[in-house]
């Protein structure tokens, strides 16, 4: 099984040992200064930051590949939509294209941030488990609990399906192998006959996913789960130095990025 | 399903392995036997031991990154691959789970319409493999397969699969989490085939079952063959059975406990209670 977009890499780098508090925060406020100024100059300043990050990390550069390569086709259709579709003073036309280097510039610059944003991204799910996140965003969304907004609750069903992802793939697998047996195809034929090809997938897929998420429930209630309650954590969150370190240089990145 | 002409099984040095994020898992090495038409092979092994992986590869599901498997004496390369691959019927572990029609006799046809057979062929088949796995075709046809009982939606799975006439029937673990008397009726409907002339591999951790049903048996251990052939049941065979954590049949032991010779030991409770009188 290939591993999802930008999976959780094990590894014990000061990046993997931050808070995951911390690193949420930085690399949202990183992407929003990213999209603060149009310049190749900060784009620069962030690709640093995020590669010097990525390197510290000390995750093999082929996961950012893998984590990059299924966006792909997004930051290529980003580009080509620039290049084809931005006004300015065309060197090349046809039918209803218009080629100029401002649109050929804009598009670099476009697919770049892209790829620069998915860099800063990248380092967040590669080092930090999901857990570990959604543990974070509970804690950083406390302050809408006032509002009512069931905070801890949607934090235990973001980390029950990210838990339930691999064992979903694994089943999906499973049918999609069991109707090959029977001679379903599921390659061949136009968009329309595949779709239609994958009802004896998806049947069993919902079916198997509902009696499942049944079973859970009431062995979560077996357990005295319930819901509303604030709960104590087994490996609570503990911010540290190294994460006053990190949101100083997250600051003084940003600073440089939003400067030059 | 009666007469069918079994289809004769071999593999050579068939290899395997997963893919995975790091490095390739080998599920199979090197494994290699030959299975004649019409009999019946016990496939063990612990878990693990790459019994489902076999199964797959010889469906056709998996290509084997070595060797070769022949049905029918032709390898992979052979023309005749393709067609012969359809006659191999393939029923997974739990194949409940791949029950997607809103009739008993929907979900059965699925396979043979994919052969492309005709309508009324089609339905002949449906009836038949109904009526094979105990499942009346009048009483059950039309009945939802989810408002099946979990013994009946495994025997119609297994529907699904003889209504597509398979000469090589692959079953992996088909006993797990049934009641023993849907085991019971699971046992006589294999039997029947067998008797019928298919060939049949049957991966199980089930000995007795295994005893009671197979000719042969091929012994799995980490992906290798760890014993092939007839069922040894000296005190090597049981060394063997041991170390892939399962036991000498039932029927065996008695057989030896009672000071007879285990050569003489009786497939079914049945032919030792009229042995024993």
């Amino acid at each position: 099984m290939r591993p999802a977009v930008a999976q959780y890499y094990p590894g014990d780098s000061v990046i993997h040992r931050l808070d995951p508090r911390a690193k949420f925060v930085a690399v949202t406020a990183l992407a929003i200064a990213l999209f603060v100024r149009d310049s190749f100059a900060a784009l620069a300043v962030f690709a640093v930051a995020g590669a010097a990050a990525y390197a510290l990390s000390g995750v093999p550069a082929a996961w950012f590949w893998r984590a990059f390569r299924p966006l792909l086709w997004l930051v290529g259709l980003t580009f080509l939509a620039q290049v084809l579709f931005a006004p300015g003073a065309a060197f090349l036309s046809f039918w209803i294209f218009h080629v100029s280097w401002e649109g050929l510039e804009f598009a670099a610059f476009l697919s770049l941030r892209l790829v620069v944003l998915v860099l800063i991204g990248s380092v967040l799910t590669l080092t930090t488990p999901p857990l570990a996140l959604t543990d974070g965003l509970a804690w950083l969304g406390r302050p809408l609990r006032k509002l009512h907004v069931p905070t801890d609750e949607l934090a235990l069903m973001v980390t029950i399906a990210l838990r339930f992802i691999p064992t979903l793939l694994m089943e999906l697998d499973q049918i999609m192998r069991a109707q090959r047996a029977r001679g379903a195809d599921f390659a061949s034929g136009g968009p329309i006959r595949r779709a239609r090809a994958l009802v004896p997938v998806l049947t069993p897929l919902f079916v198997l996913s509902f009696r499942r998420a049944d079973e859970l429930a009431l062995a979560m209630e077996a357990r005295c789960y319930r819901p509303g309650i604030v709960r104590t954590r087994l490996h609570p969150l503990r911010a540290g130095a190294r994460d006053a370190v990190l949101l100083a240089v997250t600051a003084a990145v940003i600073a440089a990025g939003l400067l030059v | 399903m009666s007469d069918v002409r079994g289809m004769t099984l071999a593999c050579r040095a068939v290899g395997f392995s997963y893919e995975e994020a790091d490095a390739p898992i080998p599920a199979l090495r090197n494994v290699g036997f030959e299975l004649d038409a019409g009999l019946s092979l016990a496939l063990l092994g612990a878990s693990g031991s790459g019994k489902s992986t076999l199964l797959q590869v010889i469906k056709g599901l998996d290509e084997p990154e070595a060797g070769d498997v022949l049905l029918d004496g032709a390898g992979l390369d052979d023309a005749s691959c393709r067609d012969l691959r359809r006659q191999v019927g393939l029923v997974f572990q739990a194949p409940e789970l791949q029950l997607f029609a809103t009739s008993a006799r929907e979900d059965v046809a699925f396979g043979p319409r994919r052969l492309g057979w005709s309508e009324a062929e089609v339905a002949a088949t449906v009836d038949e493999a109904l009526d094979l796995v105990g499942l009346p075709p009048g009483e059950f046809g039309g009945r939802h397969p989810y408002a099946l009982s979990g013994g009946e939606q495994r025997r119609l799975a297994l529907a699904g699969v003889l209504a597509m006439r398979p000469r090589l029937l692959l079953l992996d673990e088909p006993f797990v989490s049934l009641d023993p008397a849907t085991r019971r009726e699971l046992a006589r409907i294999l039997s029947q085939l067998r008797s019928d002339g298919v060939t049949l591999v049957l991966a199980t951790h089930d000995v007795d079952l295994a005893w009671a049903l197979c000719d042969q048996l091929l012994v799995l251990d980490e992906g290798a063959v760890a014993a092939a052939g007839a069922w040894d049941l000296g005190e090597d065979g049981r060394r063997l059975l041991a170390a892939s954590r399962l036991r000498e049949p039932f029927l065996v032991e008695l057989w030896r406990r009672l000071g007879r010779d285990p050569a003489d030991a009786p497939r079914t409770l049945a032919e030792a209670a009229e042995m024993l009188s």
